[in-house]
């Protein structure tokens, strides 16, 4: 089989390409499992903290969860360099757009300015992207990228390498309009199993709540079987 | 970061050549069951000893495996003490064939003691390691090894190897990682290659310096200075040098401690 | 034109496929560590660089310096770390200079990653940046590709996984400089010592708040080279040649002017040699 001029890899059965070398070697990895949820008040942002090169942690206290405005924030996996990269221009543009328009953007112009991006340069990058917020006029909304960089609004998603674990125990478990304390207790304990399972992801479960009162940071340790401190600063 | 940790281009620098370089190399994937283990032995020989050497670290990549893995054997002595043996061999490549080939070699010269009433002569001994590692021509010992002893006229003797079985009788030989390192420095101080008697003659008149067996504590003195400067330049020796002299008394050993990092 | 020439590139492609290897770049195999304490920061690095499994350098520097207050540990290949970090550290003093505030940890960081993303790994440096601004004191990694971390120690390097257990087994939260640098210097010797792309000297950097910058050069020599047991100095006359042509001072100064030095040793420049 050819593949089209410039591609490498291999095309898969659907046509769709597959390049299994993409991730360079030695690049940093968020393994990761991710999510983000729509709740009665709000939206809550999920992750665990693992990043890895090869077999090797990195880091085991990793923050995947990345404000790119007030009340807008993304949970990242995929290449630790390219999500980073991603966030800071899509941060510095919803800054500009907040300052020129006197008005704070809404979570569709964020999400749709990662989308831009990743589809844009879908050949450079490997950058699986959640985008949760919560804005006044549309109350929380969650959009979930993946890989080939198509924008999907879901009640809730789930993403990273741990997330194929937890696909059944989301659906089993969801219910839309959950109290903030149900909806806490419905992402911590579904991170907790992917982290389980998946190799790739471990270290402590960081969450943050955004609500019409702002964001909330949550710290969860394996220490206590993920069950505290809670909320942090 | 695993870009550090990728050994891929280590080992000896690759000849510029066209002819039988192949296009884009295809990675194939497979069981190879070789790996280097890295380290340095040298032998030299004297009018009535010979002297084998090698440092005592083992590595894979860039790991340290041991500190303290000999690479130089008594062979034929008693199984536990090497007592009674008067055949040194040094081995450096592969550790894992090392020992199997030192195994081999040592039972076939106690075989030889018991059939044969006699000891083994290191010239019939070299023949039979040159055989061993033959018949592994196409699998073979991935080993340089060097055999050592004294003649049957009670001079030292020293023969080195290629993994496949070629040998030859030589004054000094060094072999494994820092070969490349320590053999020209043997080539100058034992059989003073580049060196010429200073006043002797003018342009090619100019007498060449001639080699001759050098003393014991000579020698001695530049197998250590061999190791401790390989030690200053490559990477995967180090920790300890081991040194085993035959002499018509029997075979001493002796540990002199190395650098470490 | 600024930036990279890419000239070659048609010319190397063209050989690398027909088999011929590329260049061994020197490469620094590497320990290099980063540890925040009360009132500043300390980074290490051992000294030895490779070329394959041969030592290029015993004794090389790779604290580079940004800022006054600001310092990088390199790992990865040389040239790289080096031209990077000076890269950085011009930019950072035009930046400063334009602000007319004292640089900032976390614009150097910023500036390394999005100049070592935009080359995609390609430019193999990997630092650990460590230093005091007016926000308080600051300890990054940045990788190659551009990712960054921020954690209260570090480790990079080759040999960075037994630099890195030392820290997971020795750190602790309260600890002041004198214990930073001890336990820095402890993690760079277990890179120099179950490393073998490691070695050498360890060079430790304290940065710290209203002080200025201390670089301890060789702060520990743990690998001294032992005496050499015979004297290798040849008598004169022990190589041979086939012709000899002076060329007298004289006959030089046709082509080159000359100026005779006294035996004042601080007047000529000494070369730095390995002992």
């Amino acid at each position: 089989m050819v593949a089209p001029h410039g591609v490498t890899g291999m095309l898969g059965e659907d046509g769709i390409h597959v390049d299994m070398q993409h991730l360079k070697s030695g690049e940093v990895n968020l393994g990761t499992s991710i999510m983000a949820i729509n709740f009665k008040d709000g939206v809550i942002l999920g992750a665990d903290s693992r990043t890895t090169t090869g077999a090797y942690i990195a880091n085991r206290v990793t923050d995947k969860l990345t404000q790119v405005h007030d009340t807008i924030w993304c949970c990242r996996s995929g290449s630790a360099a390219d999500t980073q990269a991603v966030a800071d221009i899509v941060s510095y543009h919803l800054n500009m757009y907040g300052v020129t328009n006197n008005e704070a953007p809404s979570t569709q112009v964020a999400a749709s300015l990662f989308q831009e991006l990743c589809y844009e340069n879908k050949d450079a990058l490997s950058a699986g992207i959640i985008i949760a917020g919560y804005d006044p006029r549309h109350g929380g909304q969650v959009y979930s990228i993946p890989l080939g960089g198509s924008l999907h609004k879901q009640s809730f998603a789930i993403g990273g390498s741990g997330s194929t674990y937890i696909y059944g125990y989301t659906d089993a478990h969801w219910k839309e309009q959950m109290t903030e304390q149900e909806g806490i207790d419905f992402v911590r304990s579904a991170l907790q199993e992917a982290i389980k399972w998946d190799g790739s992801s471990g270290g402590v479960i960081r969450l943050v709540v955004l609500t019409k009162k702002g964001a909330v940071r949550h710290l969860y340790l394996p220490d206590n079987g993920y069950t505290g401190p809670g909320v942090t600063h | 970061m695993a870009s550090l940790l990728d050994h891929s281009a280590r080992g000896e620098t690759v000849g510029y050549s066209f002819s039988q370089a192949a296009a884009a190399p295809v990675k194939q994937h497979g069981f190879y069951p070789y790996t280097d283990n890295g380290g340095s032995t040298l032998g030299i020989t004297g009018s009535d000893f010979a002297i084998l050497a090698g440092d005592t670290r083992s590595t894979s990549g860039y790991n340290i495996n041991s500190r303290m893995v000999p690479k130089v054997f008594k062979i034929g002595g008693d199984a536990e003490t090497g007592e009674g043996a008067h055949i040194i061999l040094s081995v450096v490549g592969f550790a894992a064939d090392g020992n199997a080939l030192k195994e081999r070699l040592d039972s076939i010269v106690k075989m030889y003691r018991y059939q044969h009433g006699k000891r083994m002569s290191v010239s019939a001994c070299a023949q039979r390691l040159s055989t061993i590692l033959y018949q592994k021509r196409f699998f073979p010992y991935y080993v340089t090894a060097i055999l050592a002893g004294l003649d049957e006229e009670g001079k030292g003797a020293l023969y080195s190897y290629d993994p496949v079985g070629s040998y030859e009788r030589e004054q000094c030989r060094a072999a494994g990682a820092a070969a490349s390192l320590i053999m020209p420095f043997l080539d100058n101080q034992v059989n003073f290659k580049n060196q010429y008697i200073p006043g002797s003659g003018e342009g090619h008149a100019l007498e060449a310096k001639k080699p001759e067996p050098l003393p014991q504590d000579h020698v001695k003195q530049l197998v250590r200075d061999a190791f401790t400067s390989a030690v200053e330049r490559h990477i995967e020796v180090g920790d300890n040098l081991q040194m085993l002299i035959a002499t018509k008394d029997g075979i001493q050993e002796v540990f002199h401690p190395l650098k470490k990092d | 034109m600024p930036g990279f020439d890419f000239s070659n590139f048609n010319r190397n492609s063209a050989l690398h496929a027909r088999g011929v290897p590329l260049p061994k770049a020197t490469s620094t195999g590497t320990t290099i560590v980063g540890c925040v304490y009360d009132g500043g920061v300390v980074i290490a690095a051992d000294t030895r660089a490779t070329s394959g499994p041969i030592v290029a350098d015993k004794n090389c520097e790779k604290l580079h310096y940004i800022a006054p207050k600001i310092w990088c540990a390199g790992a990865g290949t040389a040239a790289d770390t080096e031209f990077t970090t000076a890269l950085i550290s011009s930019n950072v003093e035009l930046h400063s200079l334009s602000t007319g505030r004292d640089p900032r940890v976390i614009t150097c960081m910023t500036m390394l990653k999005q100049h070592l993303f935009r080359y995609q790994g390609h430019i193999g440096a990997y630092l650990v940046v460590a230093g005091v601004d007016p926000t308080g004191v600051g300890l990054y990694t940045v990788h190659a590709h551009g990712s960054t971390d921020k954690l209260p120690y570090v480790t990079m390097g080759s040999g960075s996984l037994a630099a890195m257990s030392v820290f997971e087994s020795m750190w602790q939260p309260d600890l002041d400089k004198d214990g930073a640098i001890e336990l820095c210097s402890e993690a760079i010797k277990a890179g120099i010592f179950n490393d073998l792309g490691s070695g050498s000297n360890v060079d430790v950097c304290v940065i710290q708040k209203d002080k200025p910058t201390q670089l301890l050069r060789n702060y520990e020599k743990p690998n001294e080279r032992g005496h050499k047991e015979r004297n290798y100095r040849f008598p004169r006359g022990t190589t041979a040649w086939l012709n000899q042509k002076i060329i007298s001072k004289e006959d030089m100064k046709k082509y080159v002017t000359i100026e005779t030095l006294s035996g004042d040793d601080s007047l000529a420049e000494r070369m730095e040699v390995d002992s």
